[in-house]
């Protein structure tokens, strides 16, 4: 998945939620996307699956425009918040089985239970999501995008509800994504680990660009860059 | 065909959820049954006038009833934000129009298979076997109901007073199905069967064929998070 | 024809002559000229007034539907402009044909107001413009309320002739309309100077509808430009 944004922006009623916003991003690019609530992360995470249309700009999928999305477009983005995106009043494995239908993905519904033993919710497979934790609300996500095979996966703050084993979980998931060729932008607020995951930084503030570099050894402009805009994270830990 | 695949599979969705928290289907037919007692106290149906009345009567049941469960058609995808998951992934728009559609249909029918009959205990009428004729021109009014009704339901879905507005702007398009319907099923009470008001089954079925097309046409633009 | 309504105030000026010259004219023909009634007397004399501005509501649908299909079409906000810009004319031009109809009816029928086809319809069709205009002010954000009236605008337009259809069968006490009646040509049926009469306030009231739609229009497009201009940071 090659991803493209050109001067992409959104505004809501007269404010500007993102503006001037340009990347370009090669396949098994594992992008952090930093910065303070209200920046405009979630926006942009939005924009990209196609969820909200953009106020300018364009997005490009591997040479095709995106603008409403094809179904073959879609099919191939993926978009992982914590708790979200589950039918409640559905079980486990009912929820695995409708979205592997919708999707169409013929061979995963053969691979649900296999999944769900790898993110250590076989013996929950029955049981409503109404039920489980939040924590394993995600991992049930993660297997559902193991499943769906998604060439564009886009995550939104996973680390607030995951427990030690779990954030392994998700992060050998998204190397091993990011190693079949697919790109992946992560919205969190956990700066330690990610730009241990990363390959790429991108630091978002007042719906403003403003850091975008690839990771390196040291990393001295992030640093500073973090550090000017980002002054109040605590989580940032060297 | 993939269209009808998708819709069955949401569909069947949507079913599997209603028999689990039974929301709509049991405020429907409660309401349905409620409304009839209103009528039996309010109104004195004498035999000379159960043609003209009855259908206005039965009709005002199944708008309000339908009407509720048009309210809470897309209910099911508020929590967790399913919606989003269902615009993300490639369904087809027109698939998800048919399927909220026949959800809707599917709950109207089955208010509607008890409460005809029930009107016709309550109020004592007699001409039992005009009931099947009277039932399937009711389902065809339904069809017309719940394609326009869910193309406003997701219209209205953002509207601030949505118990309101989605009465307001429905009730008025509604009208050649309503009048339709009201026609059609004077003509069977009175005389047995369809006669003079066969334009007026035309018109209905026109109506039914020209809203689920541009249904399925325009859903796409209607529906977004 | 939406070029045009980027006029500077000079062709509104000229249109805005046009439509109060034909008006005048319009007044003089169906007040002195033509005939009175065989029937009803000078009331008759109303529908001078009653049947252009019923034509005129049914023109405005029309430009809804026009504007919400190009408006979804490119998403053009003037289109989004036009289309409830028409509405609101629209809506003008309907409750002032209900009134003239209620005026009419007292006299001819000695009631204010009667459930007959026309009455009915107008009556209807106010219902949906408002239903419309509801729509637009109680959705937040701006582009969704325009694209979901859009689509309301659609969806009523294709309804109103199958509505038209219902409410006719439904209901025959008005008057067969006497213009539009099928067997003969429409000059045949009344009186030369009648037929010049309508004719003449027909474009009268188009003329002022236009007129208008223009300010209104205008209107629109300024507060667009206002609110584009906060956006882009300038004062």
């Amino acid at each position: 998945m090659h991803l493209t944004v050109h001067q992409l922006a959104k505004a809501y009623g007269l404010l500007w939620a993102l503006r001037d916003f340009s990347f370009d991003l090669p396949p098994g690019e594992v992008v952090a996307l930093l910065g303070p609530n209200g920046a405009g992360k979630t926006t942009l995470l939005k924009l990209l699956a196609g969820l909200i249309p953009p106020t300018m700009g364009e997005i490009v999928l591997n040479g095709l425009q995106f603008e409403r999305g094809t179904p073959i477009q879609r099919a191939a983005i993926g978009f992982l918040a914590p708790g979200e995106h589950l039918y409640e009043n559905l079980t486990v494995r009912e929820n695995l089985h409708f979205f592997t239908s919708l999707y169409k993905k013929r061979e995963a519904i053969k691979q649900i239970d296999t999944a769900l033993g790898e993110v250590g919710l076989k013996h929950r497979s029955e049981e409503y999501v109404v039920a489980l934790s939040s924590g394993m609300k995600c991992r049930l996500s993660i297997a559902k995008w193991k499943l769906l095979e998604p060439q564009l996966l886009l995550v939104d703050e996973p680390y607030g509800v995951l427990d030690g084993s779990g954030i392994d979980l998700l992060e050998r998931f998204l190397k091993a994504e990011s190693r079949k060729g697919s790109v992946v932008i992560m919205a969190s607020h956990h700066v330690a680990r990610l730009l241990n995951l990363c390959t790429r930084a991108v630091i978002l503030h007042q719906g403003r660009l403003i850091f975008d570099e690839p990771r390196q050894q040291p990393w001295d402009s992030f640093a500073r860059a973090f550090g000017e805009f980002l002054p109040h994270e605590t989580s940032w830990s060297s | 065909m993939e269209l009808l695949t998708q819709t069955f599979l949401l569909l069947k969705k949507d079913l599997l959820l209603e028999m689990r928290r039974r929301e709509s289907l049991l405020t429907m037919f409660f309401f349905g049954t409620l409304l009839l007692f209103v009528f039996h106290f309010s109104f004195e149906l004498v035999p000379e006038r159960v043609a003209q009345m009855t259908p206005g009567l039965l009709w005002l049941a199944f708008l309000f009833t339908g009407t509720l469960g048009l309210a809470q058609l897309f209910e099911g995808e508020r929590d967790n934000h399913c919606l989003e998951a269902l615009l993300l992934s490639p369904l087809d728009r027109g698939a998800f129009f048919l399927a909220k559609t026949c959800f809707n249909f599917i709950l109207m029918v089955l208010v509607e298979i008890v409460v005809i009959p029930m009107f016709w205990i309550l109020f004592n009428l007699q001409s039992w076997e005009v009931v099947p004729y009277l039932f399937l021109v009711t389902v065809l009014g339904t069809v017309g109901f719940c394609v326009l009704g869910t193309l406003l339901s997701a219209v209205t879905l953002k509207a601030r007073a949505r118990e309101l507005l989605l009465p307001l702007v429905l009730f008025p398009l509604m009208i050649p199905v309503i009048l339709s319907t009201i026609r059609c099923m004077e003509a069977i009470l009175r005389n047995g069967a369809i006669g003079d008001a066969l334009p007026w089954l035309r018109l209905l079925v026109g109506f039914d064929v020209i809203f689920l097309t541009v249904g399925v046409l325009i859903f796409d633009w209607v529906i977004e998070v | 024809m939406v070029e045009s309504f980027k006029s500077s105030g000079k062709r509104k000026g000229y249109l805005g002559a046009l439509a109060l010259i034909a008006i005048l004219v319009g007044l003089y023909w169906g007040l002195l000229r033509a005939p009175a009634d065989a029937f009803q007397g000078e009331v008759q004399r109303i529908m001078y007034l009653h049947i252009p501005s019923i034509l005129t509501a049914y023109l405005s649908f029309f430009l809804v539907f026009v504007g919400s299909c190009l408006y979804l079409w490119k998403r053009e906000k003037r289109d989004d402009i036009l289309a409830y810009s028409a509405a609101e004319i629209g809506v003008l031009f309907t409750a002032l044909t209900i009134v003239e109809g209620s005026i009419w009816g007292k006299p001819t029928w000695g009631v204010w107001w009667t459930w007959d086809a026309r009455l009915t319809l107008t009556a209807i069709l106010l219902l949906i413009f408002v239903g419309y205009l509801m729509l637009r002010s109680l959705i937040e954000e701006e582009n969704r309320a325009a694209v979901s009236a859009a689509v309301l605008g659609i969806i009523g337009f294709l309804d109103i002739p199958l509505i038209h259809m219902s409410v006719y069968w439904w209901r025959t006490l008005h008057q067969p309309p006497s213009i539009l009646r099928p067997d003969k040509a429409p000059w045949d049926n009344i009186h030369p100077a009648m037929l010049t009469a309508l004719a003449i306030n027909f474009v009268a009231f188009v003329l002022l509808y236009f007129y208008l739609l223009s300010h209104r229009f205008r209107l629109g497009e300024m507060l667009e430009e206002i609110k584009a201009r906060k956006l882009r940071g300038e004062p």
